[in-house]
């Protein structure tokens, strides 16, 4: 299986070549268009753009290759990268923010929005959308207001994903656990307790801490994670969301925290020891990468029988509200969704490409891409998809506390009630700021 | 190995001192292997681990791999993100070095001064600098940044060496202060009395006797420059011109396919120039404190 997948890389190396020295042809066209069209830009020189994103090597590469084209199509625009994992990510950005250096455009997401906004970082990107620089026409499933907030488009989105149950398929057949669209969260704790009889691994890693699992649980029960302002949801909601999962824990149903701290940053189900994970279905393609088992996507449990709560969520790439060349930044981000080829090289790394252009311009071929992209069609065909709920400024650090305030809870050294005090001290100091 | 010594051991008398030193011995170094295994434990796991397949490592406790493959260094020649690996070893290197230079200069200038030059406001000036060392990183980090954009110097190597060069570091200048106090008084004395000035006493009176205060900087300053990952990371914007703790960072990610076998190997060869520099002077880290017993 190791070969076949190293066999994949290999031809999809060779389709991005293919893709790149095709895409010559197109670049070229696309050269004397602008040149024609053109009379707007400075004239004299070129214009550096600093472009920021969180990925390691692999993605690097990709949009090194993407950038290559956009170069070539825009000749005038120079493109400087530069990357970091997520965490160091954010804490290099927030310093060059609050320096009043931040990169001209970069990859964002739903949670910092608000955030940023607050701080005036981001850039209105509708008077661009006006200008003609940038085309909000054409994306998937109505994601071009995702990166909508208050009438102002702070953010473009590169790539749609979805929550999913990502499932290890040989555990789930031997434990006889079939889930469905539609399943409920009995007939989740069903499986849960089969897999712990029949696999002796625990059902699922810790899908207590995911925040935005809950989100879709409280959505499911007509609430929502957060409301405009703050949470939306009371200390009595996450009390029993909680005291479930301590029981679970304690029963051998979710697996032992402990273990699961240990095998980080791996995963605790490429690590075996539990049958199943709750996260977003583009990270599937980790998984595979990082065990041995063959794993598949499950859709996420209901509790009427019908509504998941689901939506679909995003990357998006910002602009900075300081940045000199507003345009240019347009441009880039225009290009990079809607490009063809740029979906050709990108795949689905960033997610599913969110408009219907780049979705169709590249077909994945492996089972790991294939899955996603079934995945997210079952959820149209299914009509579960809704929109997404506000995130205000402060969600990212709700977040975090929430998964980390979980985790200590699963290790013991905090009881449920604890923990919910806890959790709602920090995101009220979070949510003020 | 106690054989051979009794072997060797010509004098028949020593034989029963040895036979009842013997378990003692014996005792002792296997106490110390057992400690040491404990110690190395996890270099040992780390070497293992470059030799194994990257879904391999995480996780698993095995110290060697069950068919170890090279891949992981080879695959470094290709280099990461397509920048090759030499370029971020050669400006950590870049870095470390000049950081340690700086540190020699300035640091010693400075600390002749608090020790031996008796001016108005030196009590004053020396606490402040030691109330420097109770500032967090933290706390700097934002205005240090807008300073250095102001002077336009973001994404170059000068904030992250700047301050090295106007001895800012202020633990450095108190070591070397306080081993300056300690030398004899009358060398200085003498000096003067030959005729010399304030840096002819600093060249070639104060710094090589302050060897031993020199050597164990440098060590410091180049494991810290090194190691180094929040400047860097503040500073410099283009992946041509990242360390290596930065290029290290650059194999993994929570959301994609995740290189850990790079990265180990790449950590591996990322220790050698440390441990090659820590190696080359401790040698007179030791010389120099035998030496200095010169004050008696």
């Amino acid at each position: 299986m190791q070969q076949g997948r190293d066999a994949e890389r290999v031809t999809g190396r060779r389709t991005v070549l293919k893709a790149a020295g095709a895409s010559l042809a197109v670049a070229g066209l696309g050269a004397t268009a602008t040149a024609c069209g053109g009379g707007s830009g400075s004239g004299d020189g070129t214009v550096t753009i600093r472009y920021s994103w969180w990925g390691a090597e692999d993605r690097a590469e990709r949009i090194n290759k993407t950038i290559d084209l956009f170069e070539k199509k825009y000749p005038k625009i120079k493109v400087k990268t530069d990357f970091q994992p997520y965490g160091d990510f954010w804490k290099k950005f927030n310093t060059q923010a609050s320096g009043g250096n931040p990169p001209d455009v970069f990859q964002n997401a739903i949670g910092f929005l608000r955030k940023y906004d607050a701080k005036n970082v981001l850039l209105d990107l509708s008077e661009q959308v006006k200008a003609g620089n940038l085309r909000m026409e054409g994306f998937r499933a109505g994601l071009e207001k995702f990166g909508e907030i208050d009438g102002k488009l702070l953010g473009v989105p590169v790539g749609s994903n979805s929550m999913a149950l990502v499932i290890d398929k040989p555990v789930y057949t031997r434990a006889g656990a079939k889930p469905e669209m539609g399943w409920t969260w009995d007939d989740f704790d069903e499986a849960m307790k089969n897999i712990r009889d029949r696999t002796g691994r625990a059902g699922d890693s810790g899908m207590y801490g995911v925040m935005y699992l809950y989100d879709l649980y409280l959505r499911q029960n007509g609430k929502a994670f957060f409301t405009k302002e703050g949470l939306g949801f009371t200390e009595a909601d996450l009390t029993q969301w909680w005291t479930k999962a301590e029981k679970g824990v304690k029963s051998g149903l979710f697996a032992n925290a402990k273990k699961v701290v240990q095998v980080k940053p791996k995963s605790a189900l490429s690590a075996e020891l539990a049958g199943s994970e709750f996260t977003w279905d583009n990270f599937t393609v980790r998984y595979t990468s990082e065990g041995k088992s063959e794993y598949g996507l499950a859709p996420i449990p209901t509790t009427d029988g019908k509504r998941t709560g689901q939506y679909l969520g995003s990357l998006m790439l910002s602009a900075s509200r300081r940045t000199q060349h507003p345009k240019e930044v347009a441009q880039f981000i225009d290009f990079m969704v809607h490009d063809p080829e740029v979906a050709k090289i990108m795949g689905y790394d960033r997610g599913v490409p969110a408009t219907q252009v780049q979705y169709d311009a590249y077909t994945p071929t492996d089972p790991v891409n294939k899955a996603i992209a079934a995945y997210e069609e079952s959820l149209v065909e299914a009509g579960v998809l809704e929109t997404i709920t506000p995130h205000p400024n402060g969600a990212d650090v709700c977040e975090a506390a929430f998964l980390r305030i979980a985790e200590e809870m699963a290790l013991g050294k905090r009881s449920v009630d604890d923990a919910v005090k806890q959790f709602f001290t920090e995101s009220k100091t979070a949510l003020a700021g | 190995m106690s054989a051979q010594a009794t072997d060797i051991t010509p004098a028949p008398s020593s034989k029963g001192a040895i036979r009842r030193r013997l378990p003692g011995s014996l005792a002792w170094h296997l106490g110390s292997l057992a400690i040491l295994a404990v110690i190395l434990y996890p270099v040992v796991w780390v070497v293992g681990g470059s030799f194994k397949k990257s879904e391999d490592i995480v996780g698993s406790l095995d110290l060697f791999p069950a068919d170890p493959i090279v891949d992981n260094y080879t695959s470094l020649t290709d280099g990461i993100a397509d920048i090759s690996i030499s370029t971020f070893f050669v400006n950590s290197l870049l870095l470390a070095v000049g950081s340690v230079v700086g540190i020699l200069i300035s640091c010693s200038l400075t600390a002749y001064a608090f020790a031996k030059i008796r001016f108005a406001g030196r009590n004053l000036l020396f606490t402040l600098m030691i109330g420097t060392l109770l500032l967090p990183y933290h706390v700097l980090l934002i205005p240090q940044y807008v300073l250095f954009r102001n002077m336009d110097m973001i994404n170059t190597y000068t904030p992250l060496l700047l301050g090295k060069y106007l001895a800012t570091e202020a633990f450095f200048v108190f070591l070397m202060v306080q081993f300056m106090r300690n030398l004899p008084k009358e060398l200085d004395e003498a000096a003067r009395l030959d005729g010399c000035g304030h840096m002819r006493i600093y060249w070639s009176i104060v710094l090589p006797l302050c060897r031993p205060a020199l050597i164990t900087s440098a060590i410091f300053t180049f494991i810290n420059a090194w190691n180094d990952f929040m400047g860097p990371l503040i500073y410099l914007n283009e992946p041509g011109k990242y360390t290596v703790s930065l290029g290290l960072k650059m194999f993994v990610d929570q959301e994609g396919l995740a290189n850990y076998g790079g990265m180990i190997a790449m950590s591996l060869v990322a220790l050698l120039p440390v441990l090659a520099f820590f190696l080359a002077f401790q040698r007179y880290l030791i010389d120099g404190m035998a030496t200095s017993g010169l004050k008696g």
